[in-house]
């Protein structure tokens, strides 16, 4: 079974994935919005969320092998993904993948740090679109400007309405990705800032949660 | 002079440091400073990760190679030494001064507290 969620609270995200598996839907998979389950016996969810993402793959691998050794199975994330969930396999290891509230939140500041660079990493790319004229500025303020056919506002009556109709499908279409980029910077901007906020939250608070 | 702004280490950091007085990789630190603290700082795995990452940093600590190719190992600095002296001596000036008081006002707690 598929299903589509977005979270921006990793608390959140480790409670649906744990009453999941209390449901009987073990979790196998994540694709960026897409969660993949499989039917499964119904058992006490234990899965924890980390967001580390690394640069070398032994960095990586010695990570893993601590969680590992710790009682904690590494079932999803990649050396550069991000999101690491954790499954605990050993009753013996800790209850939690964080034994102080600082590590915990830690979390949310490198999360928060990597939508805010990430966001940062599309201005070059607005400006370089703007100083080649692909995208007018004017564009996202002024409808009209989104019409290209000479002499269209002039024209009146039956014809006006055909070559108008017959652009608008064009016009969307340029408006929509003239706001594209604005306003994929404006959501992870309020991503990173929902986890900076998360992570200021999380310091002040104690470790139950 | 300024005060030593590494000053004090946190627990989980000193025992981690003490633990690292000979080489170990991440897991085995865990296991020690549980031993040396007499079973009072448990540490789980993403704290002791992101405290080894941060004594890195500050060279504290370093990588001596690996076990078996995957788990890396690490051991203390001349310079994690050095600021553990130091704050061993600021405990140390801590423990005298206190115990010099006690003994002047002749009521020492005991260990009933």
């Amino acid at each position: 079974m598929r299903k589509c969620k977005c979270f921006t609270n990793l608390e959140h995200e480790e409670k649906w994935l744990n009453d999941m598996a209390g449901r009987g839907w073990r979790f196998v998979r994540k694709s960026l919005f897409s969660y993949e389950f499989h039917e499964a016996v119904p058992e006490v969810g234990r899965i924890k969320i980390d967001y580390r993402a690394f640069v070398k793959k032994e960095d990586f691998e010695d990570y893993r092998a601590l969680f590992e050794d710790s009682g904690w199975k590494h079932i999803q994330g990649s050396k550069s993904s991000g999101y690491q969930y954790f499954k605990m396999v050993n009753d013996q290891g800790s209850e939690d993948i964080f034994s102080d509230a600082d590590s915990k939140a830690g979390r949310y500041k490198r999360l928060s740090e990597m939508w805010f660079s990430i966001s940062l990493s599309f201005f070059p790319i607005i400006v370089a679109l703007m100083s080649t004229g692909t995208l007018k500025p004017a564009a996202l303020l002024d409808p009209e400007a989104l019409y290209l056919t000479p002499g269209l506002w002039e024209k009146t009556g039956v014809g006006f309405w055909r070559a108008f109709l017959f652009e608008t499908p064009f016009a969307l279409l340029r408006g929509l990705s003239a706001w594209l980029l604005p306003l994929v910077i404006m959501l992870y901007l309020i991503f990173a800032f929902k986890a900076n906020r998360q992570y200021k939250r999380s310091q002040g608070e104690g470790l139950s949660d | 002079m300024g005060r030593d702004k590494y000053l004090p280490l946190t627990e989980t950091v000193y025992y981690i440091l003490l633990a690292l007085h000979e080489p170990a990789h991440g897991y085995l630190i865990l296991q020690k400073v549980e031993e040396l603290s007499g079973g009072q700082v448990r540490m789980a795995a993403g704290t002791l990760y992101g405290a080894i990452e941060n004594l890195i940093k500050l060279r504290f600590i370093e990588p001596v190679g690996t076990v078996d190719n995957r788990r890396k190992v690490y051991v203390i600095t001349e310079e994690g030494r050095a600021v553990m002296f130091r704050d061993y001596e600021r405990m140390n000036h801590m423990m005298e001064i206190t115990r010099r008081i006690w003994n002047s006002d002749g009521r020492e707690p005991h260990a009933e507290m």
